[in-house]
Order: C-alpha cells, then structure tokens, then sequence
C-alpha cells in the first residue's frame, strides 16, 4: 500500500514536469496546428546556453533559469520564423520536417559547444527529501509540481483575461475566422510560440536541475513526452493537455514500479495507440493537421 | 557472367565459415579526441596476420550523425597486431567496423567505449 | 572504385528502401514517423532466417518482406480511420512498441561452441551469410541495386497507371476520392502493407551488409529521417525518395571538411529549401516540366 502511494506522488511529480511540457507543446499545436518537432530541441539549446553560462561563470540558479528560458524563446522564435511562418497554408509535412531539420541543427549546436555526453547542472535543492509520514517527496518535486499549478493559472489568465489571450482562443478555434476579423494570425503565432517556449524553458531548466546533469538527449525526449501527454489527454485542448501530463506521469511511475522500464514505455504507448485506434468522445476529434 | 556467378552463391553451402576475433586497445593521445589504438586480430587462437584492415565508426546512440571516415590500420610490431589513428568528434559509446581484406575478408564489429583516459569495452 | 565510395553508394541503397516507404505514405496521403520498425522487422527476420534457419538470402529477404507487410498491416487496420497527426502518432506508438520489443527478444541457439542470434538490447550479431559466401562488397553493392531498379520499375509502371492516379487522388483528397467510388479503406490499407514490405526488404539487405543489428538502429531517428528523405526528393516522382537519400548521404560525405557542422549546414539547407518548395526538389510541378521538355 505504501508502495502504491509513494508511486502516486513520484507520478504526480514526473506528471507535472510531463504536464508543463504539454502545454507548451499544445499552445503550438492549438494555434498552428502543427507538430513542432523542434520543441524540445529547442529547450535543450536553452538548457546548454544556461549549461554553458555555468561553467564559465558559474551563476546562480535564478540567472540560469532566466537564461534557460530567454534562449528556449530565441531558439523558439527562429523555429517559427523559418519553419512555420512560411507554410501558415497548407504544407504540414513541409513545416513538420522543416522542424526535424532545425532539431538536427540545435543538436549538433549543443554537441559542438558541450561535446560530452553527461554535464553536471547545479541541484535545484541541495538536500533530503520531505518526508510526509512513511513517504517522501523531493524538494524538487514539490517545486515542480508548484511550477505546473503556477503556470496553468497564467496560462489560464492569460487566455481568458487578456486580449491577447482572446485573439489566442480565436485563432485556435479558426484561423480563417480570427482572420477576417482582423486579428493579425501571424503575430499571434510568434507571441504563442515565444510564450510556449519561454514554459519549456522553465520546464526544461526545472528538470535539469531537478537530475542535476543535462543531456543531448533531453531534446527528443521532451518533444516525445509533451507530444504523448498532449495526445493522451486529447489533442488541442489545455486541460487535457495537463491531465494528460498527470495521467503519463502516473502510468509511468506504476508501470516502472511493477514492470519495468522498458515495459513502462511500452504500456505507455500501447495505450496511446489504442486510445487513438478506438477514440473514446473525451478525445478531441477536430481535425488535426 | 558475374551475375550467373552471383546466382551460384546464392545457392551455395557456407565456404568461410571461420570466424575473426578482435581485441582494441586505445590510448587517449591528449587532442580533442584522437585515440591511438592497437587491433588484435586472431583466428581460432592463432594471431592473424597480413590483413589490410580499414576501420570505420559510427555512435549508436546517434547513427550516421557522427560516423568516421575508414582509416587504414598499418602492421605493428607484433604478429596480428594493427595500428590505426582515430579522430573522434566525440568521447562516448562508439561502434567500431573493422573491414578486413587480404586474406581474409571479413566485417567485424565490436563495441567500445571512449572516455578521456582511454578504452573499455561495452560487452 | 574503392571500398569507402562501394560503402556509401551501399548505403545510399539500403536507405532508399525504407525512403520510398515513407514516401509512398506520403503520396498516399498520410505521414508516418513508424516505417523504421518494418525495416527493423525485415532486418530481424532475415538474419534470422539465414543465421539461424540456414536459408539462402532471397528466401530469407522475401519472408522479410512478407512480416513486414504483415506488421504494417497489423498497425495500419486499427488506424485506418485515422489522418494526419492522429495516424502519425499511431505509427509513431506502433514503431516504438516494436522497438521495445525487439529489446526484449531473446533467442539464441547453440553453433559450434558460440551462441547466436537476437540478444535483445545487446542486438544480434553474426549475421555472416554474405562473409561465409565470399560475395564481396562490390557484389552486394549490385545486389541492392538491381533489386531498387526493379521497385522504381514498378512503380513507374504504376503511377503511369490507373492505380497510380487512385493513389495520388487518395492522397489529394480522400473524401472526395470517396465519393468517387475508391474504397478508401482497402486503398491506404494496401499502401501501408507495400510501404511495410518495402521498408522490410532494404533492412533485410541492412542486415547482412552490416552483420550486426540492435533495436537502436531502428529508433524514431530514423524514421524521421526516411520522412525526411521522402519530402525533400519530392513528392512528385519515384526518384524523389532516391534524391532525398543521395543529398543527406552524399552531403554527409562530402562536407567532411565541415567536420561537426555538417548537420547544421545541412539542416539549414533543408528547412530553406522546404520554404520554396513544400514538396521538395522533385514536386509535381518540377516533375511535369521536366517531363515537357523530354
């Protein structure tokens, strides 16, 4: 029984890392209607610039994640510009392999500047675990799972109290529609992009610390995990996007604790594949593209 | 003509059925990151050499990103042995084809790690 | 030619296979991010076929082929209503699934006084039935290309036919492709199962060029990079794929100078050149002047 429950709060940990990304993944996906497969990509060039800005200089971690998310952003900005922008009509397959081709740029970027596979990142927490009763919670954790609920009340503030939130939901909803009423569609990809970003730079600078090392391999892994959270929770829409999140975590952290972590991945994906085969009504159905 | 050849093998029985084995030993030469290395070759327990051997690497953990160009490895000193200068983009897990030709030919593969001191083998 | 220029045409080659599988989908209509678990199964189907069943390759490659349609029609009968990033999400699940469990295959049998075949992560080794033939790189360099000369054959000789325009009608727009009367369902059903037979028959060649084969070789890399391969050939033609491989491979040699910047460069020339045409080099409009002018 205390297994179980210490496994609940591990998956609720992980599932708010996996729900932060989701979000940003599902912002891109919601306005564009595109997979951007340079998202995490993107974060870990964020990542390596606060990586790299450490050991030369050895900042601190306020400085970092600053760092960590204005370059997640920048690398977002030239993503949208040179992948997405250009085909806003039509030539999903040339925007989504435009995206793969700028993910093998950010790698091979991360891999000149920082050439070993393994960098230590300075602890977001430099102590023991919380214990609640017979179960503990990292510090870290908790400060992540803090940084979900922080970031879904902007989010949600964002959308539904400001304009630009407003022109947001209106270009999600139609593109053509939010157009012909004047809403500049253009503009309101770039801000939902750089926003989107600026959330993966925060998740991806939580996460590294949270491991105190970083990895090239952190780039496929978050576009991989946001993308299946994104899906599992239903496409396109936020609040599945973070339930999503939750649910992956959750899955994960019991089948690695009963099966394994090969098993883990592979209960993951099967059960992507036959929520998609079978497609339950909470799955969002709008066309995806 | 060849391809009638070609045909024949296709059904034929096994003919080079022996097998090569291989030993690396690297040494860390100090520069970004070039390893000299040292190949054994043998053949059921006999040293094997005569061979012309080319050695070509790839990282598994990303194939075809980071893949060496085939060096040619040069006789060393002792019988079996080949020495080859690999110039690496990076320390890690790399696999190694050893192409032999000559005598025998043959494709080995062998796995191996490169870290700042040296070699170790994966397996 | 020397050895190192026989390697890289080799490879040219095999990856073509797998190329033209993801482009076929694409001409088809549909994306997918999975089309390197079939060469994954042709691969391990073959070596297993020679390895350990002691079958002569072309056996061996054609019971490859036949699995690998077999798995892709197994993945592609629960998602045939499925489109866009929805179905490339499912083979992307798929593929990893049959990743995994490639990872978690053991069977060894006992030859001489060594074990061999699929050993999970640590891969299958031995795959040695061209070695033991001494058929020599040049050889096989002609094998694999002989066999893609005649699957570019074919498929020349069907998008000049009435099948061919069904397929590219079903990829233009499936409703309206619907509603002229083409089973839309045994159409892409058909497509996914040659583009699986496709992809399998370049990895069983995979298989006994490299004699060494583990579940990481067929990760999502590689099939983004057969997407990749597909797109930026263009969708206009065959040769289209075959492009795609030759530039990536091609590149990736010849900028050797650009030592470690290779995949920027590349990458950068990629994303432009998608900019201006969204279909790739060989597009249909490419492809239909160059045919005016023939």
């Amino acid at each position: 029984m205390i297994d179980f429950l210490q496994n609940t709060l591990d998956g609720l940990a992980l599932g708010a890392s996996y729900a932060l990304l989701a979000l940003g993944f599902t912002l891109i996906f919601g306005v564009l209607r595109r997979a951007n497969l340079a998202y995490g990509p993107a974060i870990m060039f964020g990542c390596y610039c606060a990586t790299w800005a450490y050991l030369k200089t050895g900042l601190g971690l306020l400085a970092l994640a600053l760092i960590a998310m204005v370059g997640s952003m920048l690398a977002g900005v030239y993503v949208e510009r040179l992948c997405f922008a250009p085909h806003r009509k039509g030539a999903a397959a040339a925007a989504m392999v435009a995206s793969f081709a700028l993910w093998m740029q950010f790698e091979e970027l991360a891999t000149l500047a920082l050439p070993r596979h393994l960098y230590a990142f300075p602890a977001l927490y430099e102590g023991g675990p919380l214990s609640l009763g017979r179960l503990g919670l990292r510090i870290e954790s908790l400060v992540m799972l803090v940084a979900a609920i922080l970031v879904g009340t902007a989010l949600w503030g964002i959308l539904y109290r400001s304009r630009f939130g407003t022109a947001v939901r209106a270009v999600i909803d139609s593109p053509a529609a939010a157009e012909l009423s004047g809403i500049n569609v253009s503009a309101v990809s770039l801000r939902v992009f750089a926003l989107a970003s600026a959330i993966g730079g925060l998740t991806g600078f939580l996460i590294v610390s949270g491991n105190e090392q970083v990895t090239p391999m952190l780039g496929m892994w978050s576009t991989l995990k946001g993308m299946l959270a994104m899906m599992l929770g239903g496409l396109g829409s936020l609040p599945g996007a973070i339930a999503g999140g939750v649910a992956l975590g959750l899955i994960e952290a019991h089948s690695q604790w009963y099966l394994g972590p090969q098993l883990r991945d592979f209960i993951a994906y099967l059960l992507l594949f036959i929520l998609l085969a079978f497609r339950p009504p909470w799955m969002n159905t709008r066309s995806a593209y | 003509m060849r391809l009638t050849l070609l045909i024949f093998l296709f059904i034929s029985a096994p003919v080079l059925a022996q097998r090569t084995e291989a030993d690396l030993k690297c040494n860390y030469s100090g520069k970004d990151f070039i390893y000299d290395c040292i190949i054994r070759l043998s053949r059921g327990g006999e040293p094997l050499s005569g061979a012309q051997v080319s050695v070509g690497a790839d990282m598994p953990s990303m194939p075809m990103a980071h893949n060496l160009k085939p060096v040619k490895a040069r006789p060393g000193k002792k019988p079996g042995e080949y020495a080859a200068r690999l110039d690496l983009e990076m320390p890690g897990e790399w696999t190694l084809k050893l192409r032999l030709a000559g005598p025998v030919r043959d494709l080995l593969i062998v796995h191996y790690n490169f870290t700042e001191s040296g070699t170790a083998p994966r397996k | 030619m020397d050895e190192y220029a026989i390697g890289v045409l080799t490879n040219i080659g095999l990856f073509s296979f797998v190329a033209l599988s993801a482009w076929l989908l694409l001409v088809a209509g549909e994306l997918s991010f999975g089309q390197q678990a079939f060469f994954g199964v042709g691969a391990y189907a073959a070596g297993i076929c020679t390895t350990m069943l002691g079958w002569p390759l072309p056996l061996a490659a054609l019971a490859a082929m036949a699995l690998g349609a077999a798995a892709a029609a197994l993945v592609g009968l629960p998602t045939l209503r499925l489109r866009g990033l929805y179905f490339a999400m499912a083979t992307l699940a798929a593929a990893e699934m049959l990743r995994i469990l490639f990872e978690l295959f053991h069977w060894q049998i006992a030859l001489g006084d060594d074990r061999i075949g699929p050993d999970g992560t640590q891969g299958f080794r031995g795959i040695r039935w061209m070695f033991e033939r001494g058929i020599e790189p040049l050889d096989f360099l002609a094998i694999v290309w002989i066999l893609l000369v005649g699957v570019v054959v074919i498929f020349l000789r069907i998008e000049n036919s009435r099948l061919g325009a069904t397929v590219r009608a079903l990829g233009h727009d499936p409703e309206l492709a619907r509603s002229a009367g083409i089973d839309v369902d045994r159409l892409k059903l058909g497509v996914v199962a040659a583009g699986g037979a496709l992809a399998a028959l370049g990895g069983a060649l995979f298989a006994h060029h490299n004699t060494y084969i583990e579940p990481r070789n067929f990760d999502i890399m590689l099939g983004v990079h057969s997407l990749a391969y597909g797109l930026i050939g263009g969708l206009g033609t065959v040769f289209g794929p075959l492009l795609g491989v030759a530039l990536d491979i091609g590149v990736l040699e010849a900028t050797r100078s650009l030592q470690g910047y290779r995949m920027i460069v590349f990458g950068g020339l990629v994303a432009v050149l998608l900019v201006f045409r969204p279909r790739g080099l060989l597009d249909e409009r490419a492809v239909h002047w160059i045919k005016s002018r023939l």
